[in-house]
Order: structure tokens, then C-alpha cells, then sequence
């Protein structure tokens, strides 16, 4: 049941989803349109990987939007107040993404923390520093460089098209094809029998967490090249998108079932639905208001999927 | 099982002398801190977190978590000054103000009792969800200039203190009541502690779960009234990060996450803890971004000395 949902049932919405909003309005499915919409669902592309990895071992990162501002931030610091090269910034501004996802994997691992809470810890501790750093003003001033990535396009593909793209098989080929793909799913199917097996939670806690803060760090550099600035704002709500975007492509939130491919998928989805809504001129407030709801529907489909709710297995939980 | 309190309980006096102990060293290093009229103006603010830190201790006690009280707070204040514009008289605005609470506290509860959501998700759902209805109510603007009728619970003031704290006290009161000396007391804690068990011995597992829920929305309502009344405008964006400042009054306070543990006492003297904090870092003149980074940095520290502490005791 769970190993056909996640295999088509996502393929499935995303299909309902654009020929739904196609029929509505046919401009959805504009070659244009549709570059336009994979261009623009790169960054919550690139968080939803990390996503995923977490999610697989039954935890949560709550605090990509945050790290997404704080990698961004460090990186233009780095770049303009520190005058550094962009490859320089960049690494600066991954590593602030790392550091705070280690931060996050030390409070689960070490501290005995609940992943939410120790996320939510990190998330206002990134937001903080972030705001601190910059005393809440944007950081404008990049070198070329540093948003090249950010905005241009080789040919007619947009380079951050690519790096998703480049990330997502990177992943895909660690979770599918190497001992570390049985690891993670492992911690999240059952975290005591991994650990009597001698996978070591706390290194596999760091694994993941990192990966998150990486990606999240990433999205973040690659927003500021967009927006030719790094704002301490930005990012606000993305763990709500990303969490939608890898359980709608069917990664199961209690950990254990999923995939990759699954989350580009849910991505996608995620992608049109925005294009979608803004093409139909639906306001933005409007816009936080269904995606709360898709992200609950979501984890509802997720749950109903694997017989939560059937009457046989109803006091299982 | 005895001693299922004791952890807690034992936790008071320790927090009560931080608390003492901060006030003190601000006092002698600003002497203006420790006058009556500052005093009672660090409890009023207390008092909007706190009314929040109550409901989420309900909340925490059943093994759950509420995010969405900052986005209650705006869409209660929206309903209840939506209908003070359109002349309604304000018991009733109040009265609307409190069913919007009630009703989305209501949803989270079914979410997470009936569809067993869980229920961190269910609430970041609704955060978002109710942050965009309030957006929605008004279009995005703030609805402004309420009679004095209206703001009065924000504005007003009852034998020398301002009436939010009354507010704080009674609301505290009920909650006490129903926790220690009602079996509904028993049967919350008996539902974080153990579902199955609770299950077991005919608690109404579900229900008890939808009831928290309930009265965090609206305590979360509460705190939208007293603060449209104060600054006498319901702006949609009001409450963003309330949530964070509540979890920290509670967990400083020494409710365990794990559900069952805690105590209201400990939440309101946690919450007084981190409002004096506050306002002391003001006084000396710390960023004021900073402090969410010591607000961040004392839940974590708070839950991982307790978690240490809590596992010796055990064992």
C-alpha cells in the first residue's frame, strides 16, 4: 500500500493538480509558464532534500527557513564587508548552515531533545543571529560572482534548475545506492532495533541534520543571487512548504518509506500550486491560508495511506 | 508512581529564588527596577504571555505542543474588533473574540484527537492557516479606534493594578482549579502520561484531548482582547513569536514535554522569569534581536538540564 502511493500517488496528484489548473486557465501549461515554475520551485526544491533525509529518520527541521537567511546573510557579509572572493563567502556561508544544523543534531542526540523543539530552539537562535548581524537591514552589494548562480541561465535551463537538479541525483544515489540509504530508513522505521543492529544514532543524527543545514544554507545563497541582496527575513514559513513538499511526495513523516524522487514530485506540486494560485491572482494572505491547509491535508493523505485510520489497526497507534 | 510529582514540585523553590535572585542583582545595579510602579508593569506584561503559557501548560501536559496561539491571538482580536466596528456592544465583541479562539483551538483539538494528527503539525498547519484568515478578515489592514468599552480589559485598572493582571490571576485561578482539584486534573495528566492507560480506566481520551486545546485558544483570544484594548488597534500581524515566549515560560518552568509533569505554578513563575529577563536586558540597553537568541538558548538549556536532572532522579 505505502510502496504504490509513494511510488505513484504523488506522480498521480501532480497530474491532477496541473490539468485541474489548466483547465482553469490554460496559460499553466505554457512552455514558458512551466520553465517559469521549475526555475521558480528550485530553492524550495533544494530544502526539501535535506527535508527528506530528516524525515526519513522520523525526525524534523523546522529551522531551514531560518538557516536559509543565516547562510545567505553570512555569505554576503563574507563577500562584501569581509571583501572575499564568492567561492569563499559561499563555503562561509554553507558552513554557517552545517554549524547550525549540528547544533540541531547535538540538541537531539546529545541533549535528549525532541526533534521539533530542537529545531524550533535553533530556528529562533539562527533567526536572532541573523537579525543581529545585520541589525534587520538587507545586505545589498554582491560581487557578480556570488549571484551569479542565483539568477542566470545556461542556454535556456536556469542554473539553479541544475543544482537542484545536481543535488537531487547526489542524493538520490546516497539513499539508493549506498549503505547509508538502509541507515537512515532504518533509524526511522526503528530507531532501538538500528541501534541494537550498531548503527550509531548520534552519527547518523549529525549525517542528517547537516545535510538539512547544507541545503537550507544552499537555498539561501542561491535566494540572495536572485534577489541580488541576502535578506534577514526571508525564509519565514519554508519549513511549512518544505515538510509539504517531501510528505506530498509520499515520504511517510513517521519515518522509514521514501525517496528522492518522491520529494521533486512533491516539489513540483508545491510549484504549480503557487504558480497556480498567483496566476489566478489569489492574494498572498490568502495563499498562507491554503498552504496550512495542504500542508494538514497532506500528512492526512500520508496517514490515511497507511492505514491509520482503517478499523483493524485503529488502537495501534 | 508516588512520587509523579515530586520532580516538579521540588523544582518550585529553586525557581522561585532565580526569579529573586535576578530581580535582586537588577535592582542593585538600577535601583529604578525594583520600584512598585516597574514591578507591576513587568507583571502586566507577564500577563499577555502568561494567559498564553497557561493554556499551552494544558496543552503540554497531554503530551502536545500548540504553534498556532500567535496566529489565534490576531484572528480573535480581528473577530472581536470586526464586530466592535460594526457596532455590536462589547460584551458581545468579547464574546466573538473568544468563540473565534475557542472554534480553531476546537479544530486543532479534533485534528489531534480525531484524525491523531500530531500535534506539532497540526498546529504549524493552523499558524498558517489562521495567520492567513486574519490577513483576510481586513484585507490586511489593522482595524483602529474601538470605544473605551471595548478596550477596557487592556486599558482598564481594578484596586491600584491594571486589569490585564486581574485578567492573568483569574484566568489562572479557573485553570488551577480544574487541574488540582477537579478529577478533569487527573484525567489530562493521566492522558500525557500514559494514552493507553487513560484509555484503560474510561478517560475520554479524545475529548479530554479536544478540551485543551479549546481553552489554549482561548486564552490565546483573551490575549488578542487585552491587546487590541491596549494599543486600540487589531493588527493581523499581532502574536508572531508568542508561541516561542510561551513554550519557554512553560518549559523553564519544568513541564516535561514527555506529557503528565508540570505544574501551572512553575509555568507562571518560568513566565515571570523570562519577562524580567526581558525587561532587564531592555534596561541594559542588550539588542533586542538578542533576545530571541537567549529566549532560544534558554529553552534549550532549560530542557537539556532538566532532561539530565529528570533521568538521575528515575535512575
Amino acid at each position: 500500500m505505502a510502496g504504490k502511493w509513494q511510488r505513484f500517488g504523488s506522480l498521480a496528484v501532480l497530474i491532477v493538480v496541473v490539468v485541474l489548473l489548466a483547465l482553469v486557465d490554460r496559460d499553466v501549461i505554457d512552455p514558458k509558464n512551466v520553465a517559469n515554475v521549475l526555475a521558480q520551485s528550485t530553492v524550495l526544491g533544494v530544502c526539501a532534500v535535506g527535508m527528506t533525509f530528516v524525515i526519513l529518520t522520523g525526525g524534523i527541521d523546522l529551522a531551514v527557513g531560518s538557516v536559509m537567511a543565516l547562510s545567505g546573510v553570512v555569505g554576503a557579509l563574507a563577500n562584501t564587508a569581509m571583501g572575499l572572493p564568492w567561492p569563499l563567502a559561499w563555503a562561509l556561508g554553507l558552513g554557517a548552515g552545517m554549524m547550525a544544523g549540528a547544533l540541531s543534531a547535538a540538541l537531539i542526540a546529545w541533549g535528549r531533545m525532541l526533534p521539533f523543539i530542537a529545531t524550533l530552539c535553533v530556528m529562533a537562535i539562527a533567526r536572532g543571529i541573523t537579525l543581529l548581524m545585520t541589525q534587520g537591514s538587507p545586505v545589498s552589494g554582491l560581487s557578480p560572482g556570488f549571484t551569479h548562480a542565483g539568477w542566470a541561465s545556461w542556454g535556456a535551463v536556469p542554473i539553479t534548475a541544475l543544482i537542484f537538479l545536481l543535488l537531487a541525483t547526489v542524493a538520490w544515489v546516497v539513499l539508493a545506492k549506498t549503505p547509508l540509504g538502509p541507515h537512515v530508513r532504518a533509524q526511522g522505521d526503528n530507531p532501538e532495533a538500528a541501534r541494537l543492529a550498531g548503527l550509531s544514532a548520534p552519527g547518523l543524527t549529525f549525517a542528517v541534520y547537516m545535510t538539512s543545514g547544507f541545503c537550507a544554507g544552499l537555498a539561501g545563497l542561491l535566494m540572495a543571487g536572485r534577489l541580488w541582496s541576502a535578506q534577514p527575513a526571508i525564509g519565514t514559513g519554508m519549513e511549512l512548504d518544505a515538510i509539504s513538499a517531501v510528505v506530498l511526495g509520499g515520504t511517510s513523516l513517521f519515518g522509514g518509506v521514501g525517496s528522492i524522487g518522491g520529494t521533486v514530485t512533491g516539489t513540483l506540486i508545491m510549484g504549480f500550486l503557487d504558480n497556480g494560485l498567483r496566476l489566478q491572482g489569489v492574494a498572498s494572505y490568502v495563499q498562507i491560508s491554503i498552504k496550512g491547509a495542504v500542508f494538514v491535508g497532506a500528512v492526512i493523505l500520508d496517514l490515511a495511506m497507511k492505514g491509520h485510520y482503517s478499523r483493524r489497526r485503529s488502537r495501534d497507534a | 508512581m508516588i512520587m509523579r510529582r515530586t520532580p516538579s514540585s521540588s523544582r518550585l523553590p529553586v525557581l522561585l529564588a532565580i526569579l529573586v535572585g535576578i530581580v535582586a542583582l537588577l535592582g542593585w545595579h538600577e535601583p529604578r527596577f525594583i520600584e512598585i510602579n516597574n514591578l507591576i508593569n513587568i507583571l502586566r506584561q507577564s500577563s499577555m504571555v502568561g494567559l498564553i503559557a497557561l493554556g499551552m501548560t494544558l496543552v503540554i501536559l497531554t503530551g502536545g505542543i500548540d504553534l498556532s496561539v500567535g496566529s489565534l491571538v490576531a484572528v480573535s482580536a480581528l473577530a472581536g474588533a470586526g464586530a466592535a466596528r460594526a457596532g455590536v456592544t462589547f460584551p458581545l465583541c468579547w464574546g466573538a473574540a473568544l468563540a473565534a479562539g475557542a472554534l480553531l483551538g476546537m479544530v486543532n483539538g479534533l485534528g489531534v484527537a480525531r484524525l491523531r494528527l500530531p500535534p506539532f503539525i497540526m498546529t504549524l498547519g493552523m499558524m498558517g492557516f489562521a495567520r492567513g484568515l486574519a490577513f483576510m478578515v481586513t484585507g490586511g489592514k489593522p482595524l483602529t479606534g474601538f470605544d473605551a468599552s471595548f478596550r477596557w480589559l487592556g486599558i482598564g485598572g481594578w484596586m491600584g493594578l491594571p486589569l490585564p493582571i486581574w485578567v492573568f490571576g483569574g484566568f489562572f485561578l479557573v485553570v488551577w482549579v480544574l487541574l488540582e482539584l477537579m478529577p478533569w486534573g487527573d484525567q489530562v495528566r493521566s492522558v500525557g502520561s500514559s494514552p493507553r492507560a487513560a484509555w484503560g480506566s474510561g478517560v475520554n481520551v479524545p475529548g479530554v484531548t479536544a478540551q485543551v486545546y479549546v481553552l489554549c485558544g482561548v486564552a490565546s483570544a483573551l490575549v488578542g482582547l487585552l491587546l487590541a484594548g491596549r494599543i486600540d488597534s487589531a493588527q493581523p500581524t499581532a502574536g508572531v513569536g508568542y508561541e516561542f515566549g510561551a513554550i519557554a515560560g512553560v518549559v523553564f518552568g519544568g513541564t516535561s514535554f514527555s506529557g503528565g509533569r508540570g505544574s501551572l505554578v512553575g509555568t507562571v513563575i518560568g513566565v515571570l522569569i523570562m519577562t524580567v529577563l526581558e525587561s532587564g536586558m531592555n534596561m541594559l540597553n542588550v539588542n533586542p534581536f538578542a533576545e530571541q537568541v537567549v529566549k532560544g538558548v534558554v529553552i534549550a538549556a532549560a530542557l537539556v538540564l532538566y532532561g539530565r536532572t529528570g533521568q538521575a532522579l528515575r535512575g
